[in-house]
């Protein structure tokens, strides 16, 4: 068996001013280095992305088991992917195309099994913990959430929650930039009418 | 650049804005799953290389009217290894070491001269052990340990191809260990600690 391969450590060139840490030139450097093939400044990406990519997960399936096996295949792509990554994109939108994807694969699964459920098996009934408002809010959004196309869900969180410029999301997506649109638009009128008319007492 | 400014919409995103908690042990998993996928890549590179060298040559024998298999065979077994070292062998008798190695020899499909090689860990309170290492694509579900009730010893074989390995333990699925009685991988992968394990010619 060969010796395995040593560990690649690219140090970037000194710069005058040393990039801020967690800004967008300490991830490009981190990309890069990651790029050719130090580990280290991958698993450094795997930790400034994380948190937020698993956000998405769950905004997108509804449990966190599902949510963190579409995470961590999506860096397992995106390692594999790396060497075809051109640096011209930006990451970010990159990282989020293949999150998307993962997550459009894990969805189409869940809603396999839930159709199956749906025929006998009891599905794990609510905590009876009594909830704050802000849980039971965040609960009805994540209803009304569950109940928008996928593409019309993805759309709105990569704009509002994740503050995906639509240049950005056109990357991530593979839609046209006046589609995104509408497909935000739709999600915005559908939540607020479905989080406004149930609970009219919310709207302040 | 909002072009939604809707009060209803801008507390909407508020609420799913927060960032869930993360153990660090996905973050871990993560890392893991990407070893063992760096692995993969890397032992598929080096199987089809093989293959092609392969095919090379029975062209050339077919050619040549020669009788390919009998030659293949002998060149698979001859296949190049890395340089022969003695192996780090330790015994594993009734002194109980706290962690070792034993071997014996063996064969893989290929025909390849392998050694099997017993780890032990002493670990008493650990629920479950496992080893994860270059040999099976740092997979922590591919060589679980079985535990010895009355010593505590968790103890498993493995049969590796002569050379340098690079090997851990896996506690209760989430504490990464390195032998301790094995030399320290300076190579670490992703940061975590690994032990080095020399399998001789056999």
């Amino acid at each position: 068996m060969p010796r395995p391969r040593s560990l690649q450590l690219i140090r970037p060139a000194p710069l005058t001013d040393p990039p801020e840490p967690g800004s967008a030139a300490e991830r490009s450097l981190l990309v890069r280095a990651a790029q050719q093939g130090d580990v280290r400044a991958f698993a450094a990406l795997v930790d400034a992305y994380y948190a937020r990519c698993l956000r998405f997960a769950l905004h997108m399936l509804s449990n966190r088991g599902d949510a963190e096996e579409a995470v961590q295949d999506t860096f397992v792509r995106v390692y594999r992917a790396l060497p075809g990554y051109e640096e011209r994109e930006s990451f970010e939108p990159w990282l989020f195309r293949i999150l998307a994807n993962r997550c459009r694969s894990a969805g189409a699964r869940e809603r396999r099994r839930s159709e199956l459920v749906e025929f006998g098996d009891v599905p794990d009934l609510p905590s009876e913990r009594r909830h704050d408002d802000a849980i039971a809010w965040r609960e009805e959004i994540g209803r009304a959430l569950a109940t928008l196309p996928v593409e019309q869900r993805e759309a709105f969180l990569m704009r509002h929650v994740e503050d995906l410029t639509y240049d950005d999301m056109a990357i991530a997506t593979g839609a046209g930039i006046s589609a995104l649109k509408m497909r935000v638009k739709r999600a915005c009128d559908a939540l607020k009418q479905l989080l406004t008319e149930d609970h009219g007492a919310r709207r302040d | 650049m909002h072009d939604e400014t809707d009060e209803t919409i801008v507390r909407i995103a508020a609420a799913l804005r927060p960032l869930p908690d993360v153990d660090p042990a996905e973050k871990a998993r993560v890392l893991v799953a990407v070893a063992a996928e760096r692995e993969r890549s890397r032992v598929a590179g080096i199987r089809a290389a093989r293959r092609w060298r392969r095919v090379g040559a029975l062209g050339a024998l077919a050619a040549a009217g020669l009788v390919a298999a009998v030659w293949l065979r002998g060149r698979d077994v001859a296949a190049p290894t890395v340089a022969a070292t003695s192996a780090t062998t330790t015994a594993v008798g009734s002194t109980a070491p706290s962690s070792g190695v034993g071997a014996r020899l063996a064969r893989d499909d290929e025909g390849m001269k392998l050694k099997t090689v017993q780890l032990v860990l002493r670990a008493p309170a650990a629920r479950t052990v496992s080893v994860v290492g270059d040999f099976n694509g740092w997979d922590a579900h591919a060589n679980t340990m079985t535990r010895d009730p009355a010593s505590g010893l968790w103890s498993h074989n493995v049969a590796l191809r002569p050379g340098r390995h690079v090997y851990a333990f896996v506690v209760d699925d989430r504490v990464w260990l390195r032998d301790p009685r094995s030399p320290e991988a300076t190579d670490e992968d992703f940061g975590r600690p690994g032990s080095v394990l020399l399998v001789g010619q056999p």
